[in-house]
């Protein structure tokens, strides 16, 4: 039976093999330190300082704390034109 | 005091000799302490005032230098997902209506199903993830996209090799193996090069990257972006024959699946739902589990489609353990995604991709739950060579890849044409067909699938009694089907609109007669009330 499995096993080695080095790399080249500025990388600050219209006064509260003063969201920011 | 659970420092993502700079002089400890929560915030305020033009610059810069390519990508994955959905209809209508259009050669069932799944999978679902892919990864890495005249030069090839693909699978040449019918001599050698030139723009992007940190999507998207060329040449290798033949067709499709469609999809999903609800993600280490563990597990996956099989018995049994392991990824994303949205559900409402990637999001949690039982022994000798799959597979490449599309191109193409959707009524249309078109197939298929399989399994029936249980499911299927593809004509034809150059119709946005959508008055209530709010603050 394996002789006839031997390319599915070998196969699915492989990417393992694959899965595992890329994990190996990733961790010597320290791209697991620091997540949470990973986690922000997709925003910028102007993002966060938008008004959401959807968002609750406490979570307005939150936002304007944190990221500053809010700025009138524009119009397609939430999935049409920027 | 404590800093909020979703509101840490703002921060730019810096370009790597910044960040060095930075880091020489802030100890990374600071950032742990939730006491300095109040420190970081003035610096972030200070940081975003300061520093707001030069990242818009840059993501503008990003966005200009990928609209060729994902333009010609998106332009012909909309034509494939018509194209594709009249496939699919037509194989539907014919499982329950058998003289439906078989004079033709070209127009019977097995060649028609096969072209739809070629169709929808290497055109529209493929094509829209490549699109997608090409305008996320500059944004990404915070650079331009690196050769996209390449990048559009290989999404042509990769469509002549459709055309010829699924044109020789209706003129009746297959290589005969499901998810590889284009013929590996003629069809798929364009997909290759096609796809290896995208490559190249992709992988010179990241390569050139400004940004010191790689987000989750990236990893997500890269490896897609390596795994499908891998396994694509292995499952066409022509050497294959007899049991081994099958379980690389296996090993190919279910992976093609996981590696491909999944891993796009759930990069794209971690990508839009924190961008439009303006926070990050619930928990960042949680998705770095997610996408470890589903690289780790997911390549074993594929056997499970052989339960019974001539196989050996251990190799099953250890696809049928990957499968369940599956459910550490899983978790881990679904719930990573789901708090990220919890007690903001409400901007469903507003965004139609939030709406689409929300619901896509929660396709993947159902159709990978789904997919972890069904390999289990006890569920797949009911389930197996049934309806039941193909309902399975369609809550996955269409209740979670395709919503998931959708909601990206959404966000996209306004960005890249420069003007906003100009209709409300007709996104509202697209979602109300094709959510209520794959709920009703869903539900009518997993039903008749189970019928069907509980008819095999019982020795007192003749195989005409599952059969005949199936026709109600059946037609639900056609009914559902003919739903989705009339959302497909209604998205296809407000997209040619957009490039058409049609705006939104006076001044106020698509959506305000439903919802407030998009920027309306209410946006600037809510910008008065947040500004009384805080001078009232402590």
């Amino acid at each position: 039976m394996i002789p006839s499995s031997l390319a599915v096993i070998l196969a699915t080695l492989a990417l393992g093999v694959f899965a595992l080095s890329a994990f190996i790399v990733a961790w010597w080249r320290g791209h697991f330190r620091n997540l949470d500025a990973q986690a922000r990388v997709i925003f910028e600050p102007r993002d966060l300082r938008f008004a959401r219209p959807w968002e609750t006064p406490a979570q307005r509260r939150e936002r304007e704390a944190t990221y500053g003063a809010l700025l009138p969201g524009r119009r397609g920011e939430w999935g049409g034109a920027a | 005091m404590t800093a909020p659970r979703h509101a840490p420092e703002p921060q730019r993502s810096r370009t790597v000799p910044e960040a060095r700079r930075e880091s020489a002089t802030v100890p990374p400890v600071v950032d742990q302490i939730a006491g300095v929560a109040q420190v970081q915030t003035v610096r972030g305020i200070a940081e975003a005032r300061e520093l707001a033009p030069k990242d818009l610059e840059i993501r503008l810069q990003a966005d200009a230098s990928s609209r060729l390519p994902v333009l010609v990508c998106y332009s012909a994955a909309a034509v494939w997902l018509i194209v594709g959905s009249l496939f699919g209809e037509l194989a539907s209508l014919k499982l329950h209506w058998p003289d439906l259009l078989t004079r033709e050669g070209w127009l019977t069932f097995g060649r028609i199903r096969t072209a739809h799944l070629n169709a929808v999978n290497y055109g529209w679902g493929s094509l829209a993830m490549i699109g997608t892919s090409l305008w996320l990864m500059p944004r990404l890495v915070h650079a331009e996209l690196r050769r996209p005249r390449l990048a559009a030069m290989g999404a042509v090839l990769w469509n002549i090799g459709l055309l010829l693909g699924v044109g020789g699978i209706l003129v009746g040449v297959s290589d005969g193996m499901e998810w590889l019918e284009m013929s590996r001599w003629f069809a798929d050698p364009w997909l290759v090069v096609g796809g290896g030139m995208i490559g190249v723009a992709l992988f010179s992007t990241v390569a050139a990257r400004k940004a010191e940190h790689l987000y989750v999507s990236v990893w997500y998207i890269m490896s897609a972006f390596l795994w499908f060329p891998m396994l694509f040449i292995l499952g066409n290798w022509p050497t294959w024959s007899g049991v081994e033949s099958g379980a690389v067709n296996w090993l190919f499709a279910h992976n093609v699946l996981g590696f491909w469609l999944t891993a796009v999809s759930v990069g794209v999903a971690y990508y839009f739902i924190p961008k439009v609800l303006g926070r990050p993600i619930y928990s960042y280490q949680l998705s770095i589990l997610g996408f470890w563990t589903f690289a780790f597990f997911y390549a074993l996956n594929g056997m499970h489609h052989l339960v019974g099989g001539p196989l050996p018995t251990w190799m099953i049994t250890t696809s049928v353990t990957a499968s369940v392991l599956m459910f550490i990824p899983v978790v881990a994303t679904a719930i990573n995604l789901h708090m990220t949205v919890v007690g903001r559900f409400g901007a469903l409402r507003y965004s139609p991709t939030l709406r689409f990637v929300v619901l896509g999001a929660m396709g993947y949690t159902a159709v990978s739950l789904q997919g972890s039982f069904t390999a289990l022994r006890e569920v797949n000798r009911i389930t197996h060579f049934t309806h039941w799959t193909i309902a399975h597979s369609h809550v996955g490449v269409y209740g979670f890849v395709t919503f998931i599309m959708f909601g990206a191109m959404y966000y996209v193409v306004p960005r890249l044409v420069g003007h906003e959707w100009p209709s409300a009524a007709l996104i509202r249309w697209h979602f109300g067909l094709v959510v209520a078109g794959i709920a009703i197939y869903v539900v009518a298929l997993t039903w008749a699938g189970v019928a069907q399989g509980l008819a095999l399994l019982d020795p007192g029936l003749p195989f005409q009694a599952s059969v005949e249980r199936t026709r109600y499911g059946l037609m639900g299927r056609s009914l559902g089907g003919l739903l989705m593809t009339a959302g497909h004509v209604v998205f296809a034809w407000h997209f040619w609109l957009m490039l058409r150059g049609r705006q939104p119709a006076g001044a106020r946005p698509p959506f305000h007669e439903a919802r407030p959508i998009l920027y309306t008055e209410a946006a600037a209530d809510v910008v008065a009330t947040s500004r009384s709010h805080a001078g009232s603050a402590p």
